[in-house]
């Protein structure tokens, strides 16, 4: 794999520079295709399920493809914030600027707490805890009706108007929407890359190539996958405010092993461990759920067979693969 | 003399019923290089691995630089000086062989910073860089770990160890699995490394061991059957005794 | 309260724990020698549940369904392996996870086709109706002889595994995979078997459950998430750790269900958390596997 500039084609060197420009500004190359996505896509509606699910998955990713932890209790995080955003606002008539980080800020301490737990144990017992634990704040939703309308989901909030710095804007039209939930993902974006172009973003990928490697050189290992934990539970909670906005309700299914499992496909379709597959994946998915239901009610049947492919021939997702596919953006994530 | 700069008192561990290490005191001055040998099962890598925090010894205590290391965790290890390399290759594989120092650099400064760049950490790249030179591999720095050769990650792994600044370096087995001409590199190399540090080595090769230690030791059977310079090791008649027979310990 | 109403809670404890038990043995079974957490278990389950009912009307007799769904389950079971989960040995341990997670939704939807979403009553066995008089009260026949056939399946299996040749394999093996190699086993035949055994213990607790349960295409999930609770306390890959931890689970469930009903689902949830806190690798895991 020694690629050294000398025996290569100019037009290879030159897209290899081109492409190691828009890895530099991601978070720019991102946001410029999520501005188009909208246009691009059959519906609005279609969109704004993208970028929600984007950033769910985003903060998911941090946690599977950098950290390596395979977590099936993500929906816990998105769920809560999704919750704690429409109580707040319902409840307590908060403002949005001020439920949404009141919502991230709870999700998080319950990420510390599941993290706490979970993160104690290794391998597949981590996958097996998350689901469980996640299953247990699911239940714990179903039985708090009084606070969070249990089964029928939490209702009887609207958000119709959003109030950006005194600028009223109709949150019904649903090109503003799209917009000012943008702002929304390009905050996660931002953070995301950051926290992976930082100092602990080289430990977690230190930690997922080889765990006790990492401990001998120093690292406390426990420590910095609680922490992981509590930032991926944060940025996939982004995502959970956005959905409460967009929706005006919250379903219990937020909460449910089923959505934690949607975030895990997404991640997978679209590739782990690189900074646009999550998008991708959540665009994959959602694009399919909508074709196939067209014709089919059973569109889950299609999804899961589309799904064991991709975990037996394309592990890497279609944007891993597609990476490994282009010469010049080999080893480049 | 001044203080040992490691200090094992009476080391002991068992596992469940079975005690594969009893009653080990010994200490290392600082700057020696010193090997521990013995046929496989003696005690070797349990002895090696309780010095460098990765097992808590049942019984005894291990001072360093006089202090206590009991109950501390392995990951503090690294932070008092003491710095280690596997037997079996333990590196980072899909990072690039420049990232794979550079992130064991990084562990003695900065852990939890989620908002600086790291590629503002000039000074962090600037001493794995140093580290390469000095196991020969900065001509590799661009590639991903898995590709080297088996000599090569070696030498990568005593980079990773190296590049916390030790002053105590433990190697485990490092000519494992080596040929004789990757092997005499690593011998060259282990000689230029010990003329700064304290190193321990835990060797099969037995004649390699003679040759490049100021001082030997054996375990047997868990317990510390010899303990001296070189040429008494080879003139101890216990130590030929449990060597007899177990020709490939002579490597 | 009542003295005797607890005991008959007890025994209903140990009833709901008797199927807990045989769906997380065929899951720690599956992993002790596999090494892979099968996701699909809970589906399997209902498939199972399915497969029982189904198998019993066409035959009439229940106990057609109770012997004939657990071996073709079993069957479908070693299919899965020999074409799919066979294929990801020696990749990373998340993979076979996924595999299964995705073909549990392949399995659910699947059966939505076949008798669509709305839950089925499984009807209780015609001998099994009704109660028997136990001294203090009265109980439920069928979940009597739930408890009884589970006692039985335990017995079959610990003699299995301690008195015949395939459980020596069995036991060597899941401490050491090597040793195989070295007895000149066919380890993919043992694989086979184990995963074939390990579903259709998972279809077999569905069976059992049905005339307990309703049985609907979503109750693989809370099954799951049960048997994940049940191995996570015992220790993955220990069957005595199986086999206390579900009954621990079942009777906690059941009492607390008398005095809370609202936490019964929650409780056991809980009861993982401060195990892990205590004992990360479970009460009869080994140390290293956590």
């Amino acid at each position: 794999m020694t690629v050294q500039s000398t025996g290569e084609a100019p037009s290879l060197s030159q897209s290899r520079r081109l492409f190691a420009v828009l890895s530099d500004h991601r978070v720019l190359v991102s946001l410029v295709a999520l501005a188009l996505l909208p246009w691009l896509l059959p519906s609005k509606a279609l969109a704004v399920n993208v970028l929600i699910y984007g950033v769910v998955v985003m903060g998911y990713n941090l946690l599977f493809g950098y950290t390596g932890l395979l977590s099936f209790g993500h929906a816990a995080f998105f769920g809560t914030g999704a919750y704690l955003t429409g109580i707040a606002i319902s409840r307590w008539g908060l403002p949005w600027f001020a439920a949404v980080p009141l919502a991230i800020v709870a999700s998080t301490v319950l990420a510390a707490l599941i993290g706490t737990i979970s993160t104690r144990t290794r391998g597949i017992y981590f996958s097996m805890v998350t689901l469980a634990l996640a299953q247990l704040v699911y239940y714990l939703a179903l039985q708090a009706s009084s606070f969070t309308g249990g089964e029928n989901g939490l209702r009887g909030f609207t958000v119709d108007r959003i109030n950006l710095l005194g600028w009223q804007v109709n949150f019904l039209d649903p090109v503003n929407k799209y917009y000012v939930l943008m702002a929304f993902a390009a905050l996660a974006l931002w953070v995301q890359s950051r926290i992976l172009n930082s100092p602990f973003g080289a430990v977690i990928e230190a930690i997922r190539e080889n765990e006790q490697r990492a401990r001998a050189c120093g690292y406390d290992v426990e420590r910095c996958k609680l922490i992981v934990f509590m930032l991926s539970g944060a940025i996939s909670a982004i995502g959970g405010s956005m959905s409460a906005l967009h929706l005006s309700i919250v379903p219990l299914d937020s909460l449910h092993y089923q959505t934690s499992g949607m975030i895990v496909m997404m991640v997978l379709l679209g590739g782990a461990r690189s900074f646009f597959g999550p998008f991708i994946g959540a665009a994959t998915f959602l694009i399919l759920e909508d074709v196939v239901s067209l014709w089919t009610p059973h569109w889950q049947i299609v999804v899961g067979a589309i799904f064991v492919v991709f975990v037996l021939f394309l592990p890497k997702g279609i944007w891993g693969t597609l990476l490994d596919l282009l010469p010049f953006a080999r080893e480049r994530r | 003399m001044s203080t040992a700069l490691l200090q094992a008192e009476g080391i002991g561990r068992r596992f469940g019923g079975f005690t594969a290490l009893e009653g080990i005191s010994v200490s290392f001055a600082a700057g020696e290089l010193t090997s521990i040998i013995g046929p496989n099962g003696a005690g070797k890598s349990t002895f090696f691995n309780i010095l460098s925090g990765t097992l808590s010894p049942s019984l005894g205590t291990l001072r360093f630089k006089g202090r206590e290391l009991n109950g501390l965790p392995q990951h503090r290890f690294v932070h008092q000086g003491i710095s280690r390399s596997y037997q079996i290759t333990n590196i980072f594989p899909d990072l690039s062989v420049h990232e794979n120092v550079r992130v064991a650099a990084q562990a003695m400064h900065v852990s939890y910073d989620i908002w600086r760049r790291r590629a503002d950490l000039v000074e962090l790249s600037e001493r794995a860089d140093a580290a390469l030179t000095a196991v020969g591999l900065i001509g590799k720095r661009g590639e991903l770990a898995k590709f080297l050769a088996h000599g090569q990650q070696r030498a990568l792994e005593i980079a990773i160890a190296l590049v916390s600044e030790p002053e105590l370096l433990l190697l485990d087995e490092p000519t494992a699995g080596m040929g004789p001409e990757e092997t005499k590199d690593m011998v060259a190399l282990l000689e230029r490394l010990a003329e700064k540090r304290t190193v321990l080595l835990v060797e099969h090769k037995m004649k390699m061991v003679l040759g490049l230690s100021q001082r030997v030791l054996v375990l047997h059977h868990g317990r510390l059957l010899a303990d001296g310079k070189p040429e008494d090791i080879r003139a101890n008649a216990e130590v030929r005794r449990v060597y007899l027979g177990q020709s490939e310990g002579y490597g | 309260m009542d003295l005797s109403l607890i005991i008959m809670q007890l025994f209903s404890g140990i009833a709901l724990g008797a199927v807990l038990v045989i769906t997380a043995l065929g899951l720690t079974i599956v992993f002790g020698m596999l090494g892979v957490v099968n996701f699909a278990h809970g589906a399997l389950f209902m498939i199972g549940a399915y497969a029982g009912l189904y198998l019993a009307s066409l035959t009439g007799s229940f106990w057609w369904g109770l012997l004939l769904a657990p071996v073709l389950v079993g069957a479908f079971g070693m299919l899965i392996e020999f074409v799919l989960v066979r294929r990801l040995y020696g990749r990373s341990i998340d993979d076979p996870l996924l595999l299964t997670f995705g073909l549990s939704y392949i399995l659910v939807e699947g059966v939505r086709i076949v008798f669509g979403s709305d839950g089925i009553p499984f009807p209780t066995p015609s001998q099994l109706i009704g109660v028997v008089d136990l001294g203090v009260g009265f109980f439920p026949k069928y979940r009597l002889f739930v408890i009884a056939l589970v006692a039985v399946v335990l017995l079959l299996l610990w003699l299995m595994l301690e008195k015949t040749r395939v459980g020596l394999i069995v036991r060597a093996g899941a401490r050491d995979p090597q040793i195989m190699r070295v007895l000149g086993v066919d380890i993919g035949k043992v694989w086979l078997a184990i995963f074939g055994l390990g579903v259709g213990l998972a279809a077999l607790g569905g069976v059992l459950a049905g005339p307990m349960r309703s049985v609907n295409p979503e109750m693989g999930t809370l099954v799951l998430a049960e048997a994940f609770v049940v191995t996570v306390i015992g220790g993955l890959g220990s069957i005595v750790g199986a086999v206390v931890a579900g009954l621990m689970v079942g009777i906690c469930i059941s009492m607390v269900a008398l005095f809370a009903p609202e936490m019964a689902t929650i409780v056991m949830f809980a009861l993982m958390a401060a195990v892990l806190l205590v004992r990360p690798q479970g009460l009869f895991g080994l140390k290293g596997r956590a």
